[in-house]
């Protein structure tokens, strides 16, 4: 292939990112959560379909990418918490990165999902131990429920609606 | 239109938002530097006291203390649990020294939460693109950042007379259990996404016709310099740092429980 021809399979899907990206964005932070947690996450409306989506269309590398810059977007958002460096990188950037993960996986798609909202927990995980204890409460337990409690259900809606459009065939669509 | 409520993209210039992003963060590092430094009461309370000036420059009061309410609650429960905790090891007495304690844990919280919330409250999307730029993250990351921001409005205002044209139809979203809402929004997200993609298409082609990529050098038009401001604020970071590793190292912190014992 040209370096032409490369450079413009490149811009097709640096602007799929960022258009998908904005639309995270919009089903997440703009349009009302489902349920809202009193310190960030909250259960949305399929708020991380189009990431994951994104993912498995483009791979691994396009997905974390896509993750990257929206949590990036998101520690700007009113309602993001942020009190040590390393928190706000692991639940921020590095969270949603981690959702990129689930493109390794595309087949069965649910595997994918499932990898990456693991990822996405993982990291918030960890950011919940360093902010918990930082105000010395046991912070293994209290992390564990609190990002559990809305990444669940997170799961079960990403998933479904995931499954839904894959049978539809929208996963390939304008490839 | 109500959906956009929630979004504090504005365009605002006051002396706080015009000072360089790099400087404001390498500020608020200072600030939680200093802030775990201290497990007591007085210099917190100065390090929260110091942003007051801050923020009355920025004119951006009103979200601030909108973000001091959002933090309330997870305040009280860092509160509560540093109280019981102390409250049963202490033998199930109440003791000032304990009330202090958890206060001070508290206020810790509040002004870790409040330093960075006034970095992000005036810290404009754009100047962070510059400066991610200029901190040499490769351009994608910059582009990415700052183009997706600036497509919110119009993919909400989209999702939104998606939304309407779907329950003009009959479609119901607010009914039904768990289950059969995440279905309900099918008929949504699949033109969302559709269009969405159709939208990257017409970005793609406009990248392309600017010749994005095309050169391995960028230049901007606006570049990001420091200006007298910056390097005021630079000094007051390294001065609160440097104070406070002072303070810590050859000066003893009396508690306020210690204080008052002292007058009485």
């Amino acid at each position: 292939m040209t370096e032409a021809r490369l450079n413009a399979i490149k811009v097709r899907v640096l602007a799929e990112a960022t258009v998908f990206i904005a639309l995270t964005i919009v089903l997440k932070d703009v349009l009302p959560p489902i349920y809202h947690m009193p310190q960030g996450g909250s259960v949305t409306i399929a708020g991380l379909v189009p990431l994951i989506w994104f993912a498995l269309r483009r791979g691994v590398k396009y997905g974390v990418f896509a993750g990257f810059v929206y949590g990036l977007i998101h520690a700007f958002l009113p309602g993001a918490y942020i009190m040590h460096p390393v928190q706000g990188l692991l639940d921020y950037p590095l969270a949603f990165a981690a959702l990129g993960l689930a493109g390794a996986f595309k087949k069965p798609a649910v595997v994918g999902v499932a990898v990456g909202i693991i990822g996405r927990f993982l990291c918030s995980f960890a950011a919940g131990i360093i902010f918990f204890t930082s105000f010395s409460i046991d912070g293994v337990v209290g992390s564990a429920t609190y990002n559990g409690v809305y990444l669940i259900p997170e799961f079960i809606i990403t998933a479904v609606v995931i499954y839904i459009l894959l049978k539809r065939k929208l996963l390939t669509i304008y490839m | 239109m109500s959906v956009f409520d929630g979004l504090k993209f504005r365009k605002v210039s006051s002396p706080i938002h015009n000072l360089d992003p790099r400087v404001k963060f390498i500020y608020v590092c200072a600030i939680f530097v200093a802030a775990i430094l201290f497990g007591e009461i007085l210099p917190l309370t100065a390090l929260l006291l110091m942003q007051i000036p801050f923020v009355v420059l920025a004119g951006v009061q009103r979200e601030w203390l909108r973000s001091l309410r959002g933090a309330a609650f997870l305040a009280a429960i860092i509160f509560f649990t540093n109280f019981l905790f102390s409250f049963v090891t202490a033998g199930y007495v109440v003791l000032a020294s304990n009330v202090e304690w958890a206060a001070s844990m508290t206020l810790r919280f509040v002004v870790l939460v409040e330093s960075f919330s006034v970095f992000f409250l005036t810290t404009s999307p754009d100047h962070l693109g510059l400066a991610l730029e200029l901190t040499r993250v490769p351009y994608e990351f910059a582009f990415a950042f700052t183009t997706a921001v600036r497509f919110v409005p119009v993919l909400a205002e989209e999702a939104q007379t998606i939304m309407d044209a779907q329950k003009a139809r009959g479609l119901e979203l607010e009914k039904g259990n768990f289950m059969k809402r995440i279905r309900n929004y099918i008929p949504v997200l699949i033109p969302l996404i559709v269009s969405a993609i159709r939208r990257s298409l017409e970005l793609a082609e406009a990248m392309e016709s600017r010749a994005w990529g095309a050169t391995k050098k960028r230049t901007n038009l606006y570049t990001l310099r420091l200006r007298r401001g910056d390097f005021a604020l630079l000094a007051l970071a390294i001065g609160v740092l440097a104070a406070s590793i002072c303070v810590r190292l050859y000066v003893y912190v009396p508690t306020l429980s210690q204080l008052l014992q002292g007058w009485l």
